[in-house]
């Protein structure tokens, strides 16, 4: 499986397996840019301020400076951009209905058509394709974080910020192991339902052959073999965990240390400035 | 540190790794899949432990570092009793293998699995980076460590299971079947690692059916109905059919063979592998 495999971009090496292509989003592409090197903090820190950077665009000109912004720091981490691209494919359907919805629904401005008691005006064809530029520009670019950042650095980065909280109470420790077993747990599952579906083909149970009910009715009966599989091998990895003397909230040491230097400073500060910049135009 | 000199190693059979008391355990007290077990398992020692399936070999294994809770009974590893305030350094003296190493993987890659245990140690990363290299090396890894565990075969996947746990520096390394998912040449690469390990001084407890590991071995405890049924030399066992047959095992081929070739008056004595059989037997090929 993908998820969290350091890979080589195409054109500098064979690309993989159609599966991966699928599963961009959470695969670490390695190029050894400058984003590559940044603490995952400063990264978190930076798709944060992006994220409130978006919100805070409300006119083309704050949109352009917003695509040109992205597309300057995406071609920096030199990763092709159809990664960046890729990553936003699964959602074509989300925001071609975003942009229906809203130009259907907003009836300010001037009418551009009218047709009866229909009609389309000028603010809902900006205000749908404003909610397009905006969704696209923030699933493709903050797929840079999970690009240029492997999941252990990630949680570690995560662990970093959410740290402050341990004052009331909160285990970021705990809340990471858990982010990070649950997204290593995708591919088991995964795993765990092919092999339960080869088990039921081979049976004579194929569920590519069965009309639509019938293939409902499958699925459901696949719940408990893959639940039950998956418990097992849970339970599995917690032994190996607790066999290597892992407790929870026990002291560790870390192997890779973060470190924060003038470079997340920098791109820490250029997050602000789209920030104020977007909010100004 | 020298290898020999860590906490449970010796390769003469000195103090005691292991020490059980009339250990009992059983998720239904009324049904106890253990009861009354007493052994004890000298440092430095090869054993291997066999019997058939549902007798509590795997329970047995997961008691000595308090991955189930025993019932009743005393557990001595290292010199050190089994405890709540003691379970995290048994834990540290003792290293598991498990049977599918496919859900031993804590780490995204290679590394950070085999780095996952030695964090928990708080060591500097120095020592981290120094036991890394040299365990990596040792078993033949050094080119995985950036490797996705999903990417490697069964046998290096099994590798990088043993590296994590012999990167800790544990005195006692526990085998839970560790071999039955290896095609040929992966268990004829573990039963190396074994010897190898064996040699330096490490106490091994492997939990086997592979007749060849048993014979590589020096101890066969046998459990049966939830007690031990016999503890024997592994020749002792492959002499006893009865036992055998309880415990689902067959002799090895080359114990056959030395068996059959004894009976036409050729003593050749027990060859721990086929290999050895073989060296014994050229002799004989070259005195025609």
């Amino acid at each position: 499986m993908c998820r969290g495999k350091a890979v080589v971009p195409a054109g500098l090496a064979k690309r993989g397996p159609a599966m991966n292509d699928r599963l961009l989003l959470g695969r670490s592409i390695e190029t050894g840019s400058w984003v590559h090197k940044l603490d995952p903090r400063s990264k978190l820190i930076g798709m944060l301020l992006y994220v409130a950077a978006i919100l805070l665009s409300r006119s083309w000109p704050a949109m352009a400076l917003l695509a040109v912004f992205s597309v300057v720091v995406a071609v920096s981490t030199r990763i092709p951009l159809q990664y960046y691209l890729k990553a936003a494919k699964p959602l074509r359907y989300l925001m071609l209905f975003i942009f229906i919805v809203q130009l259907l629904t907003v009836k300010e401005g001037a009418a551009l058509l009218t047709i009866g008691s229909f009609s389309l005006h000028e603010a809902g064809l900006r205000l749908g394709a404003f909610a397009v530029i905006r969704t696209f520009l923030l699933v493709a670019f903050t797929a840079l974080l999970t690009f240029t950042t492997t999941p252990a650095r990630l949680n570690q980065g995560l662990e970093g910020i959410l740290s402050p909280l341990r004052f009331i109470g909160f285990s970021p420790g705990r809340f990471t192991l858990m982010v990070s077993l649950a997204l290593r747990f995708i591919p088991t599952i995964l795993d765990e339902v092919q092999i339960v579906l080869k088990a039921q083909a081979s049976r004579g149970a194929d569920l590519s052959e069965l009309p639509f009910k019938e293939k409902g009715r499958m699925l459901v009966t696949l719940l408990v073999p893959v639940i039950a599989g998956a418990f097992r091998r849970a339970q599995d990895l917690v032994y190996s965990m607790e066999a290597r003397g892992f407790r929870m909230d026990a002291p560790r040491s870390r192997y890779h240390r973060l470190r924060w230097g003038w470079a997340d400073t920098f791109f820490i500060a250029m997050f602000i400035m789209l920030g104020i910049a977007a909010a100004i135009l | 540190m020298n290898e020999r000199d860590r906490k449970g190693h010796s390769a003469e059979h000195g103090p005691d790794a292991i020490v059980l008391k009339d250990v009992s355990f059983g998720y239904d007290p009324e049904n106890p899949i253990l009861h009354g077990l007493s052994l004890r398992i000298p440092q430095g020692q090869w054993v291997s432990l066999v019997g058939e399936s549902g007798s509590g070999k795997s329970t047995l294994v997961k008691l000595l570092n308090a991955l189930l809770p025993k019932s009743a009974g005393e557990i001595t590893v290292c010199g050190e009793k089994l405890s709540e305030e003691s379970i995290l350094s048994i834990r540290r003296t003792i290293g598991m293998v498990f049977q599918n190493p496919d859900n031993q993987f804590v780490g995204e890659t290679v590394e950070e699995d085999i780095l996952f245990g030695l964090e928990g140690l708080c060591l500097s990363r120095e020592e981290m980076d120094r036991r890394l290299r040299l365990y990596a090396g040792k078993l033949g890894i050094s080119g995985l460590l950036a490797k996705h565990p999903g990417e490697l075969s069964g046998g290096q996947k099994q590798r990088v299971a043993i590296v994590s746990i012999l990167a800790m520096e544990p005195g006692v390394v526990i085998f839970d079947e560790a071999s039955s998912m290896l095609d040929e040449e992966s268990r004829n690469g573990l039963l190396d690692i074994l010897r190898d390990m064996h040699a330096e001084g490490y106490t091994i407890l492997m939990i086997t059916h592979d007749a060849d590991e048993i014979l590589a071995s020096q101890r066969v405890l046998a459990l049966c109905g939830g007690g031990l049924a016999g503890d024997m030399t592994p020749a002792e066992l492959f002499r006893s059919p009865g036992l055998m047959e309880e415990c689902r095992l067959h002799a090895p081929y080359a114990w056959e063979l030395s068996r059959k070739l004894e009976a036409l008056g050729l003593a050749i004595g027990v060859p721990a592998s086929e290999k050895e059989l073989v060296e014994t037997l050229w002799p004989f090929n070259c005195s025609k």
